[in-house]
């Protein structure tokens, strides 16, 4: 079975209702010696199988009820976990960062070795450009406005460079993720996109005639893998405590094993907040444009 | 005569033989039919096929358009897009080349081919300014592919519209497809039925040609029945057709042997009338004769008596030697290989005498036969002497009986005049009309006017009677001269 990001169209269109089915639809309800774990469609799609060894996996580890909680963006899912509707959920580092305060680091996934990836900025396989210079004038897909890799880095960019992306760009739009956002480049609905590194990398292993219309045209430096964050006053329960250890010990379980191999990564470290300066930086440097 | 055929009668259809008419009728009914049947087999199918493509074009349309009016309204993209890329592969049914949807004011939203409908561009001619105008449903088809449009109405207004071009290739293709099989199927089945037909009538119709044949054989003057290997079933309607024809011919034949029959005897009539009024001529004569040979004996001994005795026995017997040649060149011998000459023709005159005298008749005699002519010439004097002895026949004594004969430039022409009470109707008809009208057997009707048009017909001659104005009748008779004369014989010998 595939990991994330390999769902055929038939298997997308099938498992959007039972998805919904198993996300909770209005505000999540308070359960008691429960783990209620949220997930974003920028960085896990709808692969019901990968989902539900992930729930049996945390559940047996945890010894907990575990519900996995879906929304179509990073806002949403950040709302639920900032509100305290959520025990933890796998965000960004940039809504991390946006909200350092309110939100504690759980476990940090390290892919190759390290808990670091990059942000692509892809173009069309054919097209002639070298750089972000180039490219004024596209129509250009975003991810998601609340993803590091997916927006924040693309801004940050143009930031440096006294660009706003409306002005740079003669049209952008969000594709909610960053799948889609292969996609939209790959069919030529948007002319260049900013996507995850990682999941340009996870999608040329599974679906390489998707990414072979693409072309990275730049890699940005190593930023923090997007984390697994719970809500700072809830980082010491015994859920988030199990949560956490489940996470670290992932890679010494079967299960665990299992789903790490589909998701493609090693395992999840006990990071350090550090981890995500460099896209703290790049927020500061948005924010300082206005 | 031949008859007179019209020119071209091979282009001329109502000209063709039976056999082949009806074939090619038969051809040109089914490709009449076959077109008619194409034709309507090819609306049907055009219509079957632009009902069920509108029927499913609608049904895309609805699907796409109940799933992309939230995104329009929030400008949603990608969701446009996602939902045009996701629907693109539900609908199997369709062959879609593009669905696009544009704003309100035509711009483009989203497409599936985004390519070639980049984001906030107008939509390209001809697709905008064949269905821009067109409200909440058009359709357009052209060149192998169908437009389709659907305004996009939410709460009363229009917030964007959809186009799509489906390719209708295939249905083109079968539409070709079923019309080649038709074409092929229906000139197989018109060829074969043609074949079948032009069989069939002949078929059919080689009784009607065997009879047609046989009675075109007797239109020529010989009527042959049907032979009998020809027949065929006797119990069919044909057989019995062919036996009634069969039955007709023997009555014909025996007609016609039944008119040589009394033909002749009427002949043999009218020459006991002939030796009759020679016996007469040459008795007159013998009379003389005798009477001057009595003189001789009893005054033979004066001179005077016996020259005087002596011419008149030399003119008695110089008249029956006339008579008695006059005889001979007209049953002596049939087939002359000499031509005619003007003497030939007087010699009928003498003939005549007897007839005219026991009639009291007088004789109006014109030979202006300048040249000698090349025609039959004991026909000619048959001809003439049958036509003299009829108008004799028909005169009244003390009236007149007319010959004229003359040299023409390609023959001679004789004409027979009486003072008779005229030719009646149907003797006259029959003498004017072809040869194949049958002659009239009423007794003395005129065999002898049958023989003479015989002979006509035979040497390519032409006879014509006329009532005269005055009274009586006219008889004509044309006979065309031989281009290869005769080889000339010794015609008698001077001999009594």
């Amino acid at each position: 079975m595939p990991p994330f990001c390999a769902l055929t169209r038939r298997q997308l269109l099938t498992a959007a209702p039972a998805a919904a089915v198993a996300s909770i639809a209005g505000p999540v309800q308070a359960a008691t010696r429960g783990i209620k774990f949220g997930l974003t469609p920028v960085f896990l799609s709808n692969d019901l199988e990968l989902l539900d060894q992930l729930r049996t996996f945390l559940a047996r580890r945890t010894g907990l009820e575990v519900v996995l909680v879906q929304r179509r963006t990073y806002e949403e899912i950040t709302s639920l976990l900032i509100s305290g509707q959520l025990t933890a959920a796998w965000i960004c580092g940039y809504p991390f960062v946006s909200y350092r305060e309110e939100l504690a680091l759980v476990a940090v996934p390290v892919w190759r070795g390290q808990p670091l990836y990059r942000s692509y900025l892809i173009v069309d396989a054919d097209r002639h450009a070298s750089s972000l210079d180039d490219l004024k004038g596209d129509v250009h897909a975003f991810s998601d406005p609340n993803s590091n890799s997916g927006y924040l880095v693309t801004r940050a960019a143009l930031a440096k460079r006294q660009w706003r992306p409306e002005e740079f760009f003669r049209h952008s739009f969000f594709t909610y993720g960053h799948r889609n956002v292969v996609r939209a480049v790959a069919s030529g609905l948007a002319q260049s996109g900013s996507v995850d590194g990682y999941v340009w990398e996870v999608i040329s292993e599974i679906e390489p005639e998707l990414t072979g219309r693409t072309r990275v045209l730049e890699r940005s430096e190593l930023l923090g893998f997007p984390p697994v964050a719970c809500p700072r006053r809830s980082q010491d329960t015994p859920e988030t405590l199990a949560l956490k250890r489940a996470l670290l010990d992932m890679n010494s379980d079967p299960l665990g094993t299992e789903v790490l191999k589909e998701l493609r990564l090693d395992g999840f470290s006990d990071a350090k907040p550090s981890v995500f300066d460099g896209i703290a930086a790049k927020l500061a440097l948005v924010r300082s444009l206005g | 005569m031949g008859v007179r055929r019209p020119k071209f009668t091979r282009l001329n259809p109502l000209q063709w033989p039976l056999a082949l008419r009806v074939p090619v009728l038969a051809a040109l009914m089914m490709v009449t039919v076959s077109a008619v049947v194409t034709d309507r087999v090819l609306t049907r199918l055009i219509d079957t096929q632009n009902r069920h493509l509108t029927e499913l074009s609608d049904a895309y349309l609805d699907g796409i358009s109940s799933a992309v009016i939230p995104h329009v309204l929030r400008e949603d993209i990608w969701e446009v897009y996602d939902a045009l890329d996701r629907a693109a592969q539900r609908y199997e049914g369709l062959d879609i080349a593009w669905t696009t949807v544009t704003d309100p004011v035509g711009r483009v939203i989203a497409s599936s081919q985004p390519r070639a409908f980049p984001l906030q561009t107008e939509l390209p001619d001809p697709v905008r300014s064949r269905l821009n105008g067109a409200s909440d449903s058009a359709t357009y088809e052209d060149h192998g592919v169908f437009h389709v449009k659907r305004e996009l109405v939410h709460q009363h207004r229009v917030v964007g519209a959809i186009y799509a071009e489906m390719r209708i290739g295939t249905l083109i293709e079968e539409r070709r497809e079923v019309l080649a099989t038709l074409i092929a199927s229906n000139t197989t089945l018109t060829l074969l039925f043609a074949i079948i037909g032009y069989i069939t009538v002949r078929r059919m119709m080689r009784p009607i040609r065997v009879l047609s044949e046989s009675m075109r054989s007797g239109a020529a003057g010989s009527v042959t029945p049907v032979p009998v290997e020809l027949i065929g079933r006797p119990e069919s309607e044909f057989g019995q057709l062919f036996r009634r024809y069969n039955s007709l011919v023997q009555a014909v034949a025996e007609r016609e042997r039944l008119l040589k029959s009394l033909a002749e005897e009427e002949r043999l009539a009218a020459l006991g009338r002939l030796a009759s009024g020679m016996a007469h001529e040459i008795n007159n004569p013998i009379g003389g004769m005798l009477n001057a040979v009595d003189s001789l004996k009893r005054h033979g001994d004066r001179a005077a008596v016996r020259e005087t005795s002596i011419r008149l026995i030399e003119k008695g017997l110089l008249g029956i030697r006339d008579i008695v040649r006059s005889s001979l060149a007209t049953y002596r011998h049939r087939q002359d290989e000499r031509p005619l000459t003007a003497t030939d023709l007087d010699d009928l005159a003498l003939l005549l005498q007897p007839e005219i005298k026991r009639k009291n008749l007088q004789l109006e005699w014109r030979n202006a036969m300048d040249r000698e002519i090349f025609v039959p010439v004991g026909g000619v004097r048959d001809a003439a002497l049958n036509l003299l002895l009829n108008a004799c026949a028909a005169t009244e004594p003390n009236r007149t009986v007319s010959f004229e004969a003359a040299a023409t430039q390609d023959g001679i022409e004789l004409e027979v005049r009486d003072q008779g009470p005229g030719m009646p109707r149907a003797i006259l008809d029959y003498i004017n009309a072809p040869l194949s009208q049958p002659a009239p057997l009423a007794p003395r009707s005129g065999l002898g006017l049958w023989m003479v048009k015989r002979f006509a017909y035979e040497v390519g001659g032409q006879l014509e009677a006329t009532t005269r104005a005055c009274g009586g009748t006219s008889v004509r008779l044309k006979i065309p001269e031989r281009k290869k004369p005769f080889a000339k014989t010794q015609e008698f010998s001077h001999v009594a």
